[in-house]
């Protein structure tokens, strides 16, 4: 690959950085480790002797050597989340301007994102990979390195108990409210 | 019906997308004219939309995208540290020196510099040794490799890193009763390149030795000590007693948090050594 290619590369690669701290989030659930994840992922991704495979997707490869790294790094996790929570969240905003509603989404994102927090690791690395990155099932199976068959399966158990996580919650809610 | 079960089968595969061609349109044919799988549908994405729209649930800290930049604008070929060449004799007779001293030092070089004037600051490899021994303990930082054996973890470090690594087995040659013990090691990163972690326990309490090249790292700042033709340099860090010093192309630093002052500690640890001699022009006088 030419120095210029290379820079093209290098420059796309960036532009995954708060994907890839997600992920490492994700993985590690811890801000410091994250960033040493974040960190160790770029340098042997812009490696001479490390390059994407022809046709690959550049965002599924830089995950591939995330995971690599973190499967020879973590043994013990000991560590809490932190969430390095967003200002806004604009983008999806049809609440027509409602307080209320707009309100009632912030609070429905918090819980959904603590409820996929408390997933098992598995689970919670696999909907963060579908819905949260936008992986298709095939390049899940290349990230995870399992059949796209397990992809399917883990996630839909993943997405049950996430969903009778919040049912949960929801009843709480409710009972409380009363 | 067995055709709803077949549709209610796909549904997670057609909103993730993955269904194609004469597969797709029969679930989007079903759910037009299906109410009770077009409610289930309707939920169901519901649902999945929901946690979409959590994302992105953490942002990259500026200080890292900073970082993750430089690194990107340097990539290519990396440079890498011309290997100082240095005989492994030499190499173990500085590591026996390090580990002897970080047992000795520490602790009077601590009482010395509490009774002194305030340090300048520590050098970012102090700093980074401190921090890595703070996660370490705080199990941030699992060891890659545990041993208890020298040979075993210097074996380990061969081709990771861009010095040589020959931990001596100081207690036997020196020999000490048994004080501390070598849990393990792993890699750290430094200025991107990796330095070698090496974790050791005396009495349940972790101490940390971080080795680099001294071309990569430089001791500098803190209370300056000069002992046997070394320099060391002592840094208070959150509570943590920092020693760094360089030594025949490798730089070290010594982390613990040992509470123990002045000579009778360092007699604890090494009676019965032959370290007397080492230990005399430490002393305060």
């Amino acid at each position: 690959m030419d120095s210029v290619a290379g820079d093209t590369l290098n420059q796309a690669a960036l532009a995954h950085i708060d994907a890839l701290f997600g992920y490492a989030m994700t993985l590690a659930r811890d801000a410091a480790e994250a960033e040493d994840l974040v960190q160790e992922t770029y340098l042997k991704a812009t490696g001479a002797a490390n390059q994407p495979p022809a046709g690959s997707n550049l965002k599924a490869w830089l995950f591939v050597i995330m995971r690599n790294a973190w499967l020879n790094h973590v043994r013990h996790d000991q560590s809490g989340p932190r969430f390095v929570e967003l200002e806004t969240n604009e983008q999806m905003d049809d609440s027509g301007g409602n307080p209320h509603v707009v309100y009632l989404r912030k609070l429905e994102q918090k819980q959904v994102r603590e409820a996929i927090e408390k997933l098992p690791q598995a689970y919670r690395e696999i909907v963060v990979l579908r819905d949260i990155e936008g992986f298709t099932y095939q390049e899940i199976a290349m990230v995870l390195d399992c059949p796209a068959g397990t992809v399917m399966s883990r996630l839909g158990r993943a997405r049950a108990k996430l969903r009778a996580s919040l049912a949960t919650w929801q009843r709480i809610s409710r009972a409380r409210a009363v | 019906m067995k055709i709803c079960e077949d549709t209610c089968k796909r549904l997670n595969l057609y909103l993730d997308n993955e269904l194609q061609g004469d597969e797709r349109a029969a679930v989007e044919a079903h759910l037009q004219e299906c109410g009770s799988c077009a409610s289930v549908f309707k939920r169901e994405l519901s649902f999945i939309n929901a946690i979409r729209e959590c994302g992105p649930m953490h942002v990259a800290p500026p200080a890292l995208r900073a970082k993750v930049q430089e690194t990107v604008n340097g990539a290519g070929p990396k440079p890498v540290p011309a290997k100082r060449i240095v005989s492994k004799a030499q190499v173990r007779l500085g590591l026996a020196i390090a580990a002897t001293l970080l047992m000795l030092l520490s602790p009077i070089l601590i009482w010395r510099v509490m009774n002194r004037s305030p340090q300048s600051a520590a050098s970012s490899f102090a700093l980074m040794a401190a921090e890595t021994h703070l996660r370490h303990s705080r199990g941030q930082l699992p060891l890659e490799v545990e041993s208890g054996a020298p040979q075993r973890i210097s074996e380990w470090f061969a081709n990771k890193v861009n010095f040589s690594v020959k931990l001596p087995n100081y207690q036997e040659s020196s020999g000490q009763e048994k004080l501390y013990t070598l849990e393990g090691a792993r890699l750290v990163g430094y200025k991107e390149d990796y330095a070698a972690y090496v974790s050791y326990s005396m009495n349940s309490r972790p101490i940390s030795l971080v080795i680099t090249s001294d071309s990569v790292a430089h001791p500098s700042g803190g209370e300056e000590i000069d002992a046997r033709g070394l320099k060391f340099h002592y840094n208070a860090i959150d509570g943590l007693k920092v020693l760094t010093w360089s030594d025949r192309g490798l730089t070290y630093a010594l982390v613990s948090d040992l509470e123990e002052r002045g000579q009778q500690s360092c007699i604890v640890c090494h009676q019965g050594t032959k370290d007397q001699d080492l230990i005399e022009p430490l002393k305060l006088h």
